[in-house]
């Protein structure tokens, strides 16, 4: 996410589950989509119909090699390597959409002579701090504080001219020395692939966690998405990066800002530097001075103000800043990996676990297991006893020697309980409850909503600071007191995140009345006369009946393009706009780039756009059409990241060979912990572990397992975890299909059952042979079916932007189990 | 209505298994115990077709020419369209083992199975397991319950890529053809099986990607025992009384024996 807000202004899919049908190529690589996300593969199917190719990258063969049409081998932790080579093909043969990226990209635009690169490192690196001094690698701006571009891509400090040297270094027998992709296949992929720069071929891009689950992953994306972008690929249907997430409801979870640096609606979250609400709108308002740049995030200060009117109500006004000082200030790296080395240092003593289980998913699960230890209290909100509830009574410990107080509240399961959830595709789907919770459990609104309440009954009688709670705007229809009988309206919940008017109010002419909900976030305002609890989803619940409930629609009526967007099937943030970037779909006349998969058009006799809802309804031309950033253009160097504009391969962690790149051996700029807190942070050396490990899924089981391993009929199917290794790594070992094996790293070791498969081949990296396997992640200590975790395997590093653990590279080793 | 069938398109498989679940949810069946995987070459559970598991995926890895092939493919009643389960089933005057005339669904009537395992014996996939507890034969029924209530079968209504498709069969006939001619189009050698095997076809109709040689336990030309006809008229005995009743004296005792036999064995297959 944090790669595709820097590229294209927007951290999530372009596209949507249903446009997959559109496609010509879909490249699946960090992602074994047919696994993970079955429902995606009815949609490729359809694609395959009308003649599309799949592609699939992988270190391993998988169900989904087994349905593409192309498989190669990749290395775990080679993308950038293979990627980077996919471009330097393509800029080498001249296989780019020309006109896309001279307008819609800033390859044009030339960078400051203070941006360097050489061996491994970007210019303004700091070594003891780990961090760039990014402020070298500016635009050069000319005398309005537009920056400077050359329309011919000649000027050596143009973007478009940096490129080609930096990633001419990935020809293709260097790539496959790196990654262990057989060349012949590597090169017909390459092939294929460029020949969708062709206007009237698209191909799209599907990612997930085998992407973002490495010390690189932020330029893992990157390097997807420049690829793209050079094929003019973004805004058009069947194209676009596409994240797939990883959870029902994830991107719904992060549109609400479940991340520890965001507010909802993906607004920055404040630090410590931030005394004011004016610093802060400094900090984070992008500015522009180019007219023809819509610059969205303009808007900053119209969206942050209505959120906190919907926090703090009549509390909230001008001159208290609208309760600014009310929102707690980042002061530290609360990131996941950050938050259990403080808590294994002793130093947190609560921890709420809203249905997480993080004694399975998380990484280093040794350290993290003893991290919970440390707690004073612990409440775990679930639908079923999960194995971090329990951590206390796991195997190997004494209860009796755990301090701990656990709290276990029973929530109930999405089909009992009424709301949203929004997919991969930003579409919020209204659901209703089908049947009553079972048991005692309830819905984790209520259960917030009841923590709200008895929060506030503490503070009225004393704490530190009781004002941010006190003053909380919060009437969600459930009473006074807490009532196990009274559910809180989760309709007013969604009104207020849509939000509405405070007062009456003219905006754009058109009378509002207080109370009324507000149309779209294009009517928000700075002033406090409107509240919003997530600007995007403004236009969600723009009505103030049910049958106003945009998420709720269910019309099976496709729009004039027959694209498969079904505009009035449930709702999508932005503004139901379902292909975003759209305005890059066509030309600077507003004519479709590709005519039979048009995405939007301009008429000219109405004056307006048709299709799908563009991105701004201004004509044809007069804005740039990624209105999310701050230039209007398509970052193809993105200067905002923390390890690089560009991709560059470096070697994850643990890695069995050197980088072949650079005496760079691993990202520069990620948080070394090892180095920080050495305790339970072992770097394992190659001479001692020196196979590659990696984690992943299977369809039959869900996450950290607490859903899956629960239900007979699923446990029937996977009962055990078991690791994939290939048939020559099974003869060195002496390991047999079905042989009880161990395997460790420098961190922890498990057991588990051998599945000896051809699907895994070694990789002839530079000559040396070097071996991977895979551990299924999805086992714990607790439920019906049983096993070791195989992030007991995995170390305390993440990425260098958003510190996501490095789950699926490591060093290892296994042995047959002595019995 | 019209004789059903589902088209298994099997390139669009990506054995997830929603259909060994959903059959098991409908039918409400129990989950068996397992450990590891049944075979090797992939995920299978559980090993067989009990009782408690009426349909199952099974996965074939293979290197062949140079390259690997993971196939995977359904392993269920084929639902054929004359059904030698439905002859072999001795009991009457209303057999156990029934065939709705509408739709062309078999299933086994549990409340008159005596489960003596003629139909397996006779099925020439060798499908139908016998419950030697309950004393009864149990396979895939085709949903027969939800087809007469106008539904799909559970498995196709799972099926999240369309790789299962219900309809008449000869409309899955013709998409079985189109389905060819796309693979055919790509480079594939693709096969129907369950057209014309068994003369009139069975209701699954599988369209292979690859030819049989990439499924060694399909058997390639399957055949009825041609001693079906036999077994009736020693159950059914012609208007004769003269031989017929020694016929059918000895008849009923050889399915008493028979039934002891098939239980017999059955329990030493479980046990062994």
């Amino acid at each position: 996410m944090a790669s595709l807000a820097a590229t294209f202004g927007r951290g999530a899919m372009t596209n949507h589950w249903i446009d997959l049908m559109n496609t010509d190529v879909a490249m699946v690589m960090g992602s074994n989509v047919v696994e993970n996300h079955p429902m995606a593969s009815k949609w490729l199917a359809k694609a395959r119909e009308r003649g599309a190719v799949i592609i699939n990258c992988d270190p391993r063969y998988t169900r989904t090699s087994s349905f593409s049409d192309i498989y190669c081998k990749l290395r775990s932790g080679t993308d950038i390597a293979f990627v980077n080579g996919m471009i330097n093909y393509a800029l080498q043969n001249e296989l780019i959409n020309k006109d896309y990226v001279l307008n819609y990209t800033n390859a044009s635009f030339i960078i400051s002579d203070k941006y360097s690169f050489d061996d491994g490192l970007f210019s303004g690196y700091d070594p003891d701090k780990r961090s760039y001094d990014k402020t070298k690698w500016a635009y050069e701006l000319d005398g309005s504080g537009i920056p400077k571009k050359d329309p011919d891509l000649l000027h050596p400090q143009c973007v478009y001219q940096l490129m080609k040297k930096h990633f001419e270094r990935y020809d293709v027998d260097t790539v496959c020395k790196i990654t262990g992709a057989p060349k012949d296949v590597y090169e017909k992929i390459c092939k294929t692939f460029a020949s969708t720069s062709a206007p009237d071929k698209v191909a799209t891009w599907l990612y997930a966690m085998g992407t973002t689950q490495h010390t690189h992953g932020t330029q893992n994306i990157r390097t997807y998405a420049i690829l793209q972008l050079l094929m003019g690929n973004i805004g058009l249907a069947g194209g676009g990066i596409n994240a797939l997430r990883g959870e029902s409801n994830v991107q719904g979870s992060t549109d609400m800002a479940l991340l520890f640096h965001l507010l909802p609606g993906y607004l920055a979250s404040p630090t410590k530097a931030d005394q004011s609400l004016e610093d802060y709108l400094k900090t984070n308002t992008p500015q522009t001075k180019d007219p023809k740049s819509a610059n969205w995030w303009g808007n900053y200060p119209k969206y942050i103000t209505s959120l906190l009117k919907a926090w703090y109500g009549d509390k909230a006004n001008t001159e208290n800043d609208f309760c600014f000082d009310y929102v707690p200030k980042r002061s530290g790296d609360y990131s996941h990996i950050s938050l259990f080395e403080t808590m294994f240092a002793g130093q947190l003593k609560g921890l709420f676990l809203f249905g997480q289980n993080p004694a399975v998913g998380g990484p280093n699960s040794n350290k993290e297991r003893s991290a919970l230890e440390k707690l004073e209290w612990m409440v775990a909100v679930d639908i079923f006893e999960t194995d971090t509830s329990v951590f206390w009574k796991r195997p190997g410990v004494n209860p009796a020697d755990i301090q701990t107080e656990v709290f276990l509240l029973p929530a109930c399961s999405s089909v009992e309980k009424e709301g949203s959830v929004a997919n991969s595709g930003r579409w919020a789907q209204w659901r209703y409850k089908a049947v009553e919770p079972v048991g005692q459990s309830i819905s984790d609104l209520w259960i917030l909503d009841a923590l709200h309440k008895s929060i506030k009954k503490e503070y009225s009688s004393g704490g530190v600071f009781p004002d941010p709670i006190l003053n909380l705007s919060w009437d969600y229809g459930s009473g006074e007191e807490i009532d196990l009988h009274k559910e809180p309206d989760v309709h007013i919940v969604a009104k207020e995140i849509n939000g509405y008017f405070l007062e009456d109010k003219v905006v754009n002419d058109k009378q509002f009345k207080k109370g009324q909900q507000v149309p779209s976030f294009a009517f928000l305002q700075n002033d406090g006369s409107t509240c919003s609890g997530n600007w995007l989803y403004c236009n969600s619940y723009p009505g103030p009946e049910k049958e106003n409930n945009n998420m709720a629609r269910r019309k099976k009526a496709d729009a004039i393009n027959n694209i498969g967007l079904y505009p009035e099937w449930a709702w999508c943030w932005p503004v139901n706009r379902r292909i975003i970037y759209n305005r890059a779909s066509v030309d600077l006349k507003g004519n479709p780039l590709d005519p039979r998969r048009w995405v939007i058009r301009w008429n000219e006799s109405a004056k307006k756009w048709e299709g799908d809802v563009p991105d701004g309804p201004w004509p044809p031309n007069e804005k740039h059409p990624f209105i999310m950033k701050p230039d209007g253009h398509a970052w193809l160097f993105a200067a905002n990241l923390n390890d690089g504009p560009f991709p560059e391969h470096y070697e994850p962690l643990e890695s069995p060979v050197n980088n072949f790149m650079s005496s760079q051996e691993i990202n520069p700029a990620i948080k070394l912990w090892h180095k920080i807190n050495p305790e339970g942070n072992a770097v394992g050396d190659p001479a001692k572990f020196p196979i590659i490990g990696t984690t992943y899924r299977v369809s039959e089981h869900w996450q950290a397992g607490a859903m899956t391993r629960n239900i007979p009929w699923l446990a029937e199917l996977v009962p055990n975890v078991f690791v994939e290794l290939g048939l020559e790594l099974a003869k060195e070992k002496e390991i047999n299909n079905g042989d009880k094996v161990v395997i460790e790293t420098a961190r922890g070791s498990m057991n588990a059952y051998a599945l000896v498969t051809r699907r895994f081949q070694p990789f002839k990296l530079n000559g040396k042979t070097v071996h991977e396997l895979g551990v299924i992640w999805h086992f714990g200590y607790n439920g019906l079916a049983k096993g070791d975790s195989a992030n007991v395997l995995t170390p305390h590093i993440g990425d260098a932007n958003t510190m996501i653990p490095e789950y699926k590279a490591f060093l290892c080793d296994v042995v047959k189990e002595v019995i | 209505m019209v004789e059903k069938a589902i088209l298994l398109d099997m390139e669009k498989c990506i054995a997830c298994r929603a259909c060994q679940v959903a059959c098991k949810q409908w039918n409400e069946l129990p989950a068996e115990e397992t450990t590891f995987f049944a075979a090797a070459g992939g995920y299978q559970n559980p090993a067989e077709l009990s009782p408690s598991t009426f349909t199952l995926i099974k996965f074939n890895e293979m290197e062949k020419e140079g390259k690997l092939w993971w196939l995977f493919r359904v392993h269920s009643c084929m639902q054929c369209v004359d059904p030698a389960c439905v002859k072999a089933c001795p009991v009457e005057p209303v057999k156990a083992m029934t065939y709705v005339k509408e739709t062309g669904a078999t299933y086994v009537n549990r409340e008159l199975c005596i489960g003596c395992g003629s139909c397996r014996e006779y099925c020439p996939f060798t499908i139908p397991v016998i419950d030697t507890e309950a004393e009864k034969s149990t396979k895939c029924n085709f949903c027969f319950d939800r087809l007469e209530n106008g539904m799909e079968p559970a498995c196709a209504k799972a099926c999240p890529t369309d790789c299962l498709v219900f309809g008449d069969r000869e409309q899955i006939l013709e998409m079985a053809h189109k389905a060819v001619e796309r693979l055919s189009a790509k480079g594939r050698h693709p096969v129907i099986y369950g057209e014309k095997e068994l003369g009139s076809g069975t209701k699954k109709i599988y369209v292979l990607p690859e030819p049989l040689e990439y499924y060694p336990d399909l058997p390639k030309n399957p055949k009825v025992s041609e001693d079906i006809g036999l077994l009736h008229e020693l159950l059914n005995p012609p208007s004769s009384i003269l031989t017929g009743l020694g016929l059918v004296f000895g008849g009923v005792s050889w399915v008493a024996n028979r039934k002891k036999i098939i239980i017999e064995e059955s329990k030493s297959e479980k046990e062994g």
